[in-house]
């Protein structure tokens, strides 16, 4: 474990860089309890600092209490509309979206959906801002008059309401521009550097001095990134010119995910050469004007490439020498410490100073709910707000020692006063001037104590100050403002009389060692998520500290000397065949993943014999000693992840992070169904039968059950067919798909290792005619679980139904013609990247991914050519590459079926774009990710299971007659919606008739236990897999 | 085979959307009204699918997982359903069990299609506490021309083992979606019919997934996040 007390010793910074750089990553989500005992140690004041600060903590809120100055209105905004309020949320969802809205339709009926429910009258007046109360008597009036249009019952109002309601719509909707528009103006400096500049003067004659940034949305289009480029140049000539010579002279903050379209880890060539040159550009330009430029922290994923680059630009000629090229570094992340540590040794060899933003971290939220999602093994930040601020000032600790500031110029972004006093506190304890470092605060946030602060102290504060159109910026302020809302709490606090002075002046260190445990109990590491079984785990391939591990052990099994061979297994026996088949890569048909063994209908025969003669013993066997091989089963996969993950690529040409969910997936499964059969199978249930009786009911096994699976989830569906089969307890025959054999032949030898008994699962390898015919004419079969197309579940189905024996279930998943809706109040930055993602990730080789794309007309030439420019960004490759987004598709026939379809496409539709093959692509199958706007989900007769996207603009009073055509389809698999209004949300919800609704994400990579999968109609017959109806189908209800 | 779409199913298909919509509850409150006019048996049966509906689908299940996201899985029904006993089977057994596959289909939320005098019989008590076309009767006759229509969802019998599996044969051969068979063999017990996941097998599921923090913050973890101890 890293020693946190080192970094006060000054030989810190004599340390090879490189060590330094080694105790980076390893903390990405290290044990947050034994971490925090670590850094306490740094941020633990003696008594008489403490005393100090609570001092200067308690001076500096009573002078702000005593100050007159008002409040800034976004302080005043906050105060009323706090956050933890419905109002609140509902006002900034309003802000987030009504000015993109370019039809009138969308946006009244979005004011309606937003206003009509919040309960407006309890804020009026309450506020002492005129700005205030004068938006809570619009959105009261306004919140009133919207819902006069319908009656409870829902039957129509009566004329004079709904003559109201059709007079006062367009004035409203005036009404809430223009008051969005005043939201903007308060949180947005100015529209330009000029405006800014000029608005600015006022705070710059009270000693401030700013920071701007064009902040928005990441760019997703290399033509977003040359704009946003464009604009940071500007906004360097604009500040270069300034001549207003009061204080220091304002600095330029750049987020990189805005000037390069894949601004990841998986381009770290592209970001390391074409980011590197425009962030160049930009440094050489603002070194002549003197214009010191910041680069702002992003998410943790980010971080270390962010650092990367960081070095080569800080040790490029263009900023060496120059002292004003800095960064901003989270104090949440835990590894903030190692960072600055870093940071200021990289300083030391270069010989420069860094200006270094230490902030306590905006992106909180997704940082939990993306390692929640990802299965991680922790988390990246801390998960209390008082571990936050001790690491804040742990870190503060470290950048004002003196051996440190000589280094770095730190500068503390914050508005709490307590972190502001003891900051204070901490610099004149180390003999820091006032001069050698500054205060940050927002633009709008924080005036009150600030003003007070700089009355009392010569100290420089510089404003962060957003600038830009405020339809452009206010989305992604007020989305930050609510990831970040915790943050407001302490401006009502320190604001509210009744809040006792003595409670704002806490000591973090105090706070946070009086709790029972350093980490918060009440956010689960991700793999306790759910209550009554493991999540399963998956590695970061963002963090170098687990990238490089996992890279090394899936490398171990990528090379040609590792070859796999499957052979039918029948009774534990493999069995050797005169049929042998090679496995080629997808990606490259010169490689050769293994061979596969065919079965024939003899080894059918006999497979099921032994697996009917197996079934009474395995039916009896408790339910829950077949659950915990399925929990054996789990861990085997885990364990053997590297494996099974090289397995995926060689043999179905998957992407690592596909690779990666494949496996989770497996292993989820083999949990659920194990903890659904202990809740459901294990002991007889009583119920009152409809005679009145006490009677019970037991779930048993059927026989022997056929599972029939494809080669898109050759891991994940072939498992969990298999094992919710077992676990309810079957016997079972089992075909993976011809094309995926090589991995299902592992998980069934895993499985046996796992404890199922070798005479009741058998593996039978081979094509539909070899093995699938043979077992669907079998006598013995009682049951069948498939995934696959609708034909064959057709065919399937008519051949089980013929065999003159009493029906069996059929559980089928079959294919879909999946749609997405999109209208005019969504942000189309969230929709092209879900889009895209829903429709070419898995190379489009998933049921659930998107086909038909459905977007509101208004908003269709914005949307378009964005998703035509994220195509352009995509890397179709090598599967095993970290740079590829999109691999091969699996093999020739489904290469050319997709081949044919664009063919018909260019000369039906419009070809919107289509992305580029590497030029090797002939090697293996490949299918350019291709997307066409064509004019009705008519011209598509059935599913194209591959990367080719449509798109269909509909008309905002059209909505009800494309779900009635989608419903038309026969298909119901899934759809994805795209909509801040909720009540159209709500409605398309209630009238599409799909299994899976994804609201405002993409509309792939359902969870096991969390979104159980599986469509209706021509889509499949349900139950859902990984959902709680399943297996019961798999079982005889019996009563006992 | 040919195709054929009566006019039954039309029907049965316009209706569906409203009739799914009411909800477990909303259908079970009408179909109650209907149970008076029941015998004591018939009741009883009808009784307890309501009950056993309400229990088992009566409401939506909030599935565990990340905080800022809202996974919800609920029911609806498939889709018309052809209710009919085997020809020849009649007996008040079986009419206790055409209650029950009635009362199951309709209240998982399908329109449902009863056949000859008997289904008559039972529509009319049944009819007109539900919205018009949600119970539909045909002649005996008919009966083909339905389990061969294209569209039905399925089809919930008394049978015995042999006309099961001719119907399971002819369901088969339909182009189109998978149609379902949902028979009960056991006249004595109507051990199928009298189970509690019987009403499953009328019902589709659908799981609707929100992006509750699409437009930035996450109210559920600031809330873990700041909750005292």
């Amino acid at each position: 474990m890293f020693n946190a007390l080192e970094v006060l010793q000054p030989t810190i910074l004599e340390r090879p860089l490189n060590t330094l750089w080694a105790r980076i990553s390893p903390l990405y989500c290290v044990d947050e309890e034994q971490w925090l005992t670590e850094l306490l140690k740094l941020a633990e004041p003696t008594d008489a600092q403490l005393q100090a600060s609570t001092d200067a903590a308690t001076h500096l809120i009573e002078q702000v209490r005593k100050d007159d100055e008002s409040m800034s209105l976004i302080d005043s905004l906050l105060l009323e509309y706090s956050l933890d309020t419905k109002e609140g949320i509902l006002l900034m969802c309003l802000a987030e979206a009504l000015m993109r809205v370019p039809d009138k339709e969308t946006a009244d009926a979005f004011i309606k959906d937003r206003l009509s429910v919040a309960d407006w009258a309890s804020h009026a007046n309450n506020s002492e801002s005129f700005f205030v109360n004068a938006s809570t008597w619009g959105l009261l009036l306004t919140g009133k008059i919207v819902t006069m249009d319908e009656s409870k019952d829902g039957k129509p109002a009566n004329l004079v309401n709904r003559l109201v309601n059709r007079m006062s719509e367009p004035v409203i909707r005036q009404a809430m521009n223009q008051a969005m528009k005043i939201m903007g103006h308060q949180f947005v400096l100015g529209r330009s550097i000029s405006e800014a500049l000029s608005r600015g003067k006022s705070y710059r004659d009270k000693g401030y001095t700013y920071s701007f940034d064009m902040l928005g949305e990441a760019a997703l289009t290399q033509q977003d990134a040359e704009k946003y480029l464009a604009s940071y140049l500007q906004a360097v000539e604009s500040v270069g010119q300034d001549t207003y010579g009061k204080g220091h002279r304002p600095t330029i903050s750049i987020k990189l995910s805005a000037l390069h379209p894949r601004y990841e880890v998986g381009c770290e060539e592209r970001v390391m050469t074409e980011l590197f040159e425009s962030v160049k550009q930009l440094i050489s330009r603002a070194r002549e004007l003197n214009v010191g430029i910041t680069i702002d922290a992003e998410e943790a994923d980010r971080l270390e490439l962010s650092l990367h680059l960081f070095e080569k630009l800080f040790r490029d000629d263009c900023t060496k020498g120059w002292g004003l090229f800095g960064l901003v570094v989270q104090a949440y992340s835990k590894r903030c410490l190692p960072v600055l540590n870093w940071l200021a040794a990289l300083a030391k060899d270069v010989g420069d100073r860094i200006p270094l933003r230490l902030v306590k971290g905006a992106y909180w939220d997704s940082e939990i709910k993306l390692c929640q999602q990802r299965g991680l093994s922790g988390y990246p930040v801390y998960t209390r707000k008082e571990a936050t601020d001790v690491s804040y000032l742990a870190c503060a600790n470290f950048l004002l020692s003196p051996h440190t500031r000589e280094w770095i110029f730190p500068q503390f972004a914050s508005h709490n006063a307590h972190t502001i006093a003891t900051i204070a506190t901490i610099a004149d304890n180390m003999g820091a001037n006032a001069n050698e470092y500054e205060f940050q605060r927002l633009h709008g946030m924080g005036d009150a104590l600030y003003n007070r602060l700089i009355k009392d102290k010569d100290v420089c504060v510089r404003i962060y100050a957003p600038v830009g159109s405020h339809k452009d910026l206010l989305p992604y302020l007020v989305r930050r403002l609510l990831e970040n809302g915790a943050n407001s709490s302490f401006v009502h606090r320190l604001v509210d009389a009744r809040c006792p002075v003595s409670e704002l002046v806490d000591h973090p260190v105090t706070t946070l060692k009086g709790r029972k445990t350093l980490r918060n109990p009440f956010i689960n590491l991700p793999k306790d998520m759910f209550a009554d079984r493991n999540n399963s785990f998956g590695p970061n391939i963002e963090i170098e500290a687990e990238w490089q591990p996992f890279k090394a052990s899936v490398d171990a099994f990528m090379g040609q000397e590792t070859q796999w061979t499957a052979k039918p297994i029948v009774g534990g026996d493999s069995l050797t065949t005169d049929d042998v088949h090679s496995v080629k890569s997808p990606y490259d048909h010169a490689l050769v993943a293994g061979q596969v063994h065919w079965a024939n209908e003899a080894i059918v025969n006999q497979a099921i014999e032994q697996a009917d003669a197996a079934y009474p013993a395995w039916s009896q066997t408790p339910a829950t000693d077949r659950a915990a091989c399925l929990e054996r089963m789990a861990e085997l996969m885990e364990q053997n992840y590297a494996e099974l993950v090289a397995l995926c690529h060689r043999e179905a040409g998957k992407t690592i992070q596909d690779c990666i969910d494949e496996v989770r997936e497996a292993v989820d499964f083999c949990n659920y169904y194990a903890q659904q059969a202990r809740q459901n199978f294990a002991a007889p249930k009583a119920f009152s039968n409809y005679l009145g009786q006490t009677q019970q009911v037991q779930l048993t096994g059927r026989g022997v059950f056929a599972c029939i699976s494809p080669w898109n989830f050759p891991l994940a569906i072939f498992a969990g067919q298999v094992v919710a089969a077992l676990v309810s307890g079957n016997t079972v025959v089992c075909k993976a798909a011809e094309q995926t054999s090589l991995i299902a032949y592992r998980a069934v030898q895993m499985l046996h290792e796992a404890g199922i008994p070798t005479d009741v699962l058998h593996f039978l390898p081979g094509n539909g005619a070899t093995v699938g015919a043979p077992i669907t004419q079998h006598k013995r079969i009682a049951g069948l679980a498939f995934t696959g197309s609708t034909g064959t579940a057709q065919m399937i189905n008519r051949t089980l139904a013929s065999r003159g024996v009493a029906p069996v279930p059929v559980i089928a998943e079959t294919g879909g013609q999946n749609a997405m809706l999109i209208d005019s109040t969504s942000l189309p930055e969230q929709v092209v990247r879900d889009a895209v993602r829903s429709a070419f990730a898995s190379a489009g080789q998933r049921c659930s991914a998107l086909r038909v794309m459905f977007v509101q007309a208004d908003i269709a030439d914005r949307v378009i050519p964005m998703i035509a420019g994220a195509m352009k960004q995509q890397s179709v490759g090598l599967p095993y590459l970290h740079s590829t987004d999109v691999g091969p598709v699996i093999d020739e026939k489904a290469q050319q079926m997709l081949l044919d379809h664009i063919e018909v496409m260019k000369k039906e539709g419009r070809l919107i774009a289509q992305s580029e093959l590497p030029e090797w692509a002939e090697r293996g199958t490949f299918v350019a990710p291709s997307a066409f706007e064509i004019s009705s989900i008519d011209q598509l007769k059935d599913e194209k299971f591959g990367p080719i996207m449509h798109v269909v603009r509909y008309k905002a009073k059209d909505l009800d007659k494309i779900i009635d055509t989608i419903n038309h389809s026969g298909f119901g698999l899934t759809m994805g919606v795209h909509s801040r209004n909720e009540t159209t949300c709500a409605h398309i919800a209630k009238r599409a008739r799909v299994g899976n609704l994804y609201i405002n994400r993409d509309q792939v990579g359902a969870v096991v236990g969390v979104q159980p999968f599986g469509g209706q109609g021509l889509s499949g017959t349900g139950p859902k897999a990984g959902g709680p109806h399943y297996l019961p189908r798999f079982a005889k209800e019996q009563l006992v | 085979m040919t195709i054929v779409k009566p006019i039954q199913i039309d029907v049965a298909n316009q209706v569906f959307e409203a009739w799914n919509t009411l909800g477990v509850q909303g259908r079970a409150e009408k179909l109650e009204q209907a149970i008076y006019s029941l015998s004591h048996e018939q009741a009883q049966m009808a009784r307890w699918q309501l009950a056993n509906a309400r229990h088992e689908i009566g409401a939506a299940q909030v599935m565990p997982g990340p905080t800022g996201e809202s996974n919800v899985l609920s029911t609806h029904g498939r889709g018309a359903f052809l209710t009919a006993v085997q020809a020849g089977l009649n007996s008040e057994q079986a009419s206790v069990g055409l209650i029950g596959q009635m009362f199951a289909a309709l209240v998982a939320g399908n329109p449902i299609i009863t056949v000859g005098p008997e289904g008559q019989a039972l529509m009319d008590q049944l009819a007109k506490y539900v919205p018009q076309g949600v119970i539909q009767n045909i002649a005996e006759s008919a009966r083909d021309s339905i389990v061969e229509a294209s569209d039905l969802a399925g089809v919930a019998i008394i049978c015995d083992p042999e006309k099961a599996q001719q119907l399971s044969q002819q369901l088969a051969q339909k182009p189109g979606l998978l149609c379902q068979l949902v028979e009960e063999t056991d006249l004595v017990r109507l051990s199928t019919i009298a189970a509690p996941n019987y009403i499953l097998r009328f019902v589709t599921e659908q799981t609707v997934s929100t992006n509750t923090t699409a437009i930035g913050g996450n109210a559920t973890l600031l809330e873990l996040g700041s909750k005292a101890e």
